[in-house]
């Protein structure tokens, strides 16, 4: 097999090393500043992906057996997509979980229904009051759905 | 510069991230589709892109990238950006030939951060068969402790003397100074 290694030119490097442009402290506050004005569309993005994942994966979804887990994986992604506005309350991690656990369904081909109960209820009460919860209780939360995320009943 | 995200209200994040770094031309693609049509016809100086999006996701863009997409854009600089790895594409995202993958939510100080990491980098890109994109080594630790490596460049574990007197406290301080962006 062949291999050619080399290094080609690189724009960017030749860009950000031109004088002038601004501060890199002040293009952080400019773009922190520019991402706040989204922060409205953003929480609403983000409580319509939650209720979808709800009405389609809840308790109560009647047909929700019949869903399928790439719907609730790209419905838990779209959850982290927004979630800069929410990171404090762990909204992103647990949706992260979430992914997780459904990865690992759809590599068993089964649902395991109470896996996904917890992490729904679980991200209902991050919403809800995340922010507000002692960091060491939300930690141990998170850590609680990582742990059921990724478990395998096969290792028991 | 380009950014790929079929989630709107993710796209509209990461296209004020990169705005309020105060990027000239900014071009946005919700598709892959849409961005092959914009590489074709544009030079950029850096691309963003997701990596899980319908159809054909943000792997597969790179790897078009890298090998179809012509002489203009094919080494440019490319950092993916994604809220999870599935299990089965931990590999091909490492082999797809990105530079850099950041995780979501994005946050303009990591983001900045990281475009700096790859302007500065100093990889060498690999052509081969299998891959095209930048060395996927990020370090040079040598080869595995006794053997000789497989390459022609790894350097033995053994660090010899210092071939040059220890850096002065100014010249450190020279290394973390403020820095300025223009991209």
């Amino acid at each position: 097999m062949t291999v050619r290694k080399f290094r080609p030119p690189n724009r960017l490097a030749s860009m950000i090393k031109d004088k002038g442009g601004i501060l890199a402290k002040d293009a952080v506050a400019a773009a922190e500043a520019g991402v706040e004005s989204l922060r409205e569309a953003s929480m609403a993005a983000l409580d319509e992906s939650l209720a979808e994942i709800e009405r389609r994966f809840g308790k109560a979804a009647e047909n929700r057996a019949n869903e399928s887990f790439e719907v609730l994986y790209l419905l838990a992604s779209k959850v982290i997509d927004v979630s800069i506005f929410v990171a404090d309350a762990g909204i992103d991690k647990a949706a992260m979980s979430l992914c997780g656990l459904a990865d690992s369904c759809a590599e068993i081909g089964a649902w395991r229904w109470d896996a996904v109960d917890v992490h729904l209820n679980a991200l209902k009460l991050l919403r809800a009051m995340g922010a507000q919860l002692p960091p060491e209780q939300r930690d141990a939360m998170l850590q609680g759905l990582y742990q059921v995320s990724h478990y395998r009943p096969e290792e028991g | 510069m380009l950014v790929l995200d079929d989630n709107g209200a993710s796209l509209d994040i990461l296209s004020q991230v990169v705005s309020g770094f105060g990027v000239k031309q900014l071009h946005r693609a919700e598709t892959v589709m849409d961005a092959q049509s914009l590489v074709r016809t544009k030079t950029f100086d850096l691309i963003i892109s997701d990596v899980q999006m319908p159809v054909t996701d943000g792997i597969e863009f790179i790897e078009w990238l890298r090998k179809e997409s012509g002489e203009t854009n094919r080494y440019v600089p490319v950092i993916l950006v994604t809220g999870h790895t599935r299990t089965s594409q931990i590999f091909k995202l490492r082999d797809a030939g990105s530079n850099y993958v950041v995780a979501k939510p994005i946050t303009p100080k990591v983001l900045l951060e990281r475009i700096f990491w790859v302007a500065r980098e100093e990889r060498q890109f690999i052509e081969c068969d299998n891959y095209v994109g930048p060395d996927r080594r990020f370090r040079h630790e040598g080869p595995p402790p006794g053997s000789d490596g497989r390459r022609k460049d790894d350097l033995p574990a053994e660090v010899g003397e210092a071939q040059a007197p220890n850096m002065s406290d100014d010249e450190i301080a020279n290394l973390m100074r403020p820095a300025k962006v223009q991209i």
